[in-house]
C-alpha cells in the first residue's frame, strides 16, 4: 500500500438524493476508468467534512478524497490488488 | 414487567468485513485487522482466519503461526466509526429505543414498533437487508423478551444469523447451556461458580439465592436471575445512558521507549487529548490515572491521584500524570501509555481570580476554538512538534458510542 496525497481531476455523477458516483480520474496524465466503488465513508478534519471513496479500476484500489470545503479531490492511498 | 421484544444486532467480524468490502482482493481470504504501527494485537479477524484458529487479542506472530497465509491489514478507525454511526441510524428508523453496546453491537427495543412493521422477524430481515445493501456486510440478530436473551440469541448463529428465543422456550434453552455463554459472566465468575458445582444456566437458576449472595454479595441475586433468563434492564437510549465516569486515552507506541523525555512527550499528548475531550463536553475531574504496559507485554501498572480541585486543562492533567510517573522506577521500556480523568462533574463556567490563570484559560479556549475549526492538532504544544504528535496507535475503546462524550474520533 502506498500513502500519497495528490490533487487530481475527477469526473463524478451527482444523482438525485445527493449520491455522488466517481466515474473516472486523471493521475499523472493518465485517465483511470472507475469500475467499482467498493466503499464509502466520511470523516471530518476540524469543521471540514471529507468524503472518502475506495474505488477500483479493475487492477488497483485507490482512495479518493473529496474535500467538501474547497471542493478539491485528492488520491490518498493506492493499493495494488493484483499479485 | 410488561412483555417486551428486544433485538440484539451483532455485526459479524465487523472491522474485517468492512476491510474485505473495501478491498475486493481480501474477500474470502483470512485477514486480521491490527492497529497502526504494526505492533498492536489482532483486534478482529475474518471468519476465514477464525476457522484456522486466529483469535482476537493474539499477537500478529501468533496469528501467523496458526495461519501462515494470514493477511494483516492496518485498520482505519474512521471507516468503522462512520459505518457504525450509519448502521445505528438505520436502527433508529425502526425504533427510537436504540442502545449502542459497542461499535459493533446494539440493542433495539421494538415493542412499540410491532404494530407498524408487523413482527420483530420482519424488522430483523429489513435491517439485515439494508445493512447488506448499504455496506455489503452481514450481521447476526437475536430476538428475545430481554437484553440478556437477545444477546444470547444473536451469538447462536454466526455469521448472518437470525435466532428467536420465545419466552416459552427459555427454560429448555438455558437448562444445559454453559454459564459462560451469558453476557456478564466472565472467566473469573465462571471459575467461582464452577467451584460451587454450577456449570450450566439451569443449575445457576435453581441454586439457592442465599448461597449465591453469601459468595458473590449483592450480585448473587442477579446471577440467579441470569440463570433463569430474567433481565429487566431497559434499553438505554442515546444520551440517556449512565453518566460517563471517566475520560481516557491510551496508545500503543510504535516502538518501546525508555527515554524519559519521550515518555513525557507521550503523556503530554495523551493529556491534551483527554483535556480537550473533557472541555468539549464541559466536564472536569479530580482524579488522574496513569497506566503503562511494559515491553514484555504482560507486566503493567496503574496509579492514580486525587486532587483538591476539579481540572480539565491539559497541562494540569499532564502535571498530575507526571507526578504519578515520578514516583515509580520503570523496570522496562514502555509499550503502552494511558491517561484518564475520573471523579467527574459537569463544569460550571467560573473565571479564575488571578490574572495568570485567566490568561491560561483564555489561551486554552483559543486553542480549542482553532482546533475545532482546523483539526485536532492545528495548534498544539511546541514540545509535541514536529509532526510526531500522532505516533502510536489508538484503538477504538469498548466504550465508544455514536454520540456524545464517548464518541472518540478516529484518526
Amino acid at each position: 500500500m502506498e500513502s500519497i496525497r495528490i490533487p487530481l481531476r475527477v469526473a463524478v455523477i451527482y444523482s438525485s438524493g445527493g449520491k455522488v458516483t466517481p466515474k473516472w480520474f486523471e493521475l499523472g496524465r493518465r485517465k483511470y476508468e472507475i469500475k467499482e466503488t467498493t466503499y464509502f465513508w466520511r470523516d471530518q478534519i476540524g469543521e471540514v467534512p471529507h468524503m472518502h471513496y475506495a474505488v477500483s479500476d479493475g487492477q488497483d484500489l485507490y482512495e479518493l478524497v473529496f474535500n467538501t470545503c474547497d471542493q478539491t479531490w485528492t488520491v490518498q492511498t493506492v493499493k495494488s490488488v493484483q499479485p | 414487567m410488561k412483555s417486551r421484544t428486544i433485538l440484539h444486532v451483532d455485526m459479524n467480524a465487523f472491522f474485517a468485513s468492512v476491510e474485505q468490502q473495501a478491498n475486493p482482493e481480501l474477500r474470502g481470504k483470512p485477514i486480521a485487522v491490527v492497529g497502526g504501527g504494526g505492533r498492536t494485537v489482532i483486534t478482529t479477524s475474518s471468519y476465514e482466519a477464525r476457522a484456522k484458529g486466529v483469535k482476537t487479542g493474539m499477537a500478529v506472530w501468533e496469528g501467523k503461526r496458526c495461519c501462515p497465509e494470514l493477511i494483516v491489514v492496518v485498520g482505519d478507525s474512521r471507516k468503522y466509526t462512520y459505518t457504525s454511526t450509519k448502521i445505528n441510524e438505520i436502527f433508529r428508523d425502526y425504533t427510537p429505543e436504540v442502545e449502542a453496546f459497542s461499535i459493533d453491537e446494539s440493542w433495539l427495543d421494538v415493542t412499540h414498533s410491532l404494530s407498524i412493521f408487523g413482527s420483530a422477524v420482519t424488522i430483523a430481515y429489513l435491517i439485515k437487508a439494508r445493512i447488506r445493501h448499504s455496506f455489503g456486510i452481514t450481521c447476526s440478530i437475536g430476538i428475545a423478551p430481554n437484553k440478556l436473551l437477545a444477546k444470547l440469541a444473536s451469538d447462536m448463529e454466526k455469521p448472518d444469523g437470525l435466532t428467536v428465543i420465545a419466552t416459552e422456550n427459555v427454560p429448555r434453552i438455558l437448562e444445559h447451556l454453559p454459564i459462560r455463554a451469558l453476557c456478564g459472566i466472565g472467566r473469573k465468575t465462571e471459575r467461582q461458580l464452577n467451584m460451587i458445582n454450577i456449570h450450566t444456566c439451569g443449575e445457576l437458576g435453581r441454586c439457592d439465592e442465599g448461597r449465591l449472595t453469601r459468595r458473590f454479595g449483592v450480585v448473587g441475586r442477579r446471577l440467579k436471575e441470569m440463570g433463569q433468563g430474567i433481565d429487566d434492564s431497559p434499553v438505554s437510549i442515546f444520551g440517556e445512558d449512565d453518566e460517563v465516569k471517566s475520560v481516557g486515552h491510551s496508545r500503543t507506541l510504535d516502538r518501546d521507549i525508555d527515554d524519559p523525555a519521550e515518555i513525557r512527550r507521550f503523556i503530554l499528548q495523551l493529556s491534551e487529548m483527554v483535556g480537550r475531550r473533557a472541555r468539549r463536553y464541559h466536564v472536569s475531574g479530580k482524579t488522574v490515572h496513569l497506566y503503562v504496559r511494559y515491553a514484555d507485554f504482560f507486566s503493567s501498572w496503574g496509579k492514580q491521584t486525587t486532587l483538591k480541585n476539579y481540572i480539565n486543562l491539559s497541562d494540569e492533567i499532564y502535571k498530575a500524570a507526571l507526578g504519578l510517573l515520578d514516583g515509580v522506577e520503570l523496570e522496562q521500556p514502555l509499550r503502552l501509555v494511558g491517561v484518564s480523568l475520573s471523579n467527574l462533574k459537569h463544569q460550571t463556567e467560573q473565571l479564575p481570580l488571578f490574572e495568570d490563570e485567566r490568561k491560561k484559560l483564555f489561551a486554552t479556549q483559543a486553542m480549542d476554538t482553532l482546533n475545532d475549526r482546523f483539526g485536532s492538532t492545528a495548534v498544539t504544544f511546541g514540545s509535541l512538534l514536529p509532526g510526531k504528535e500522532k505516533s502510536g496507535s489508538q484503538v477504538i475503546p469498548p466504550s465508544w458510542r455514536p454520540d456524545g462524550i464517548r464518541k472518540v474520533d478516529g484518526e
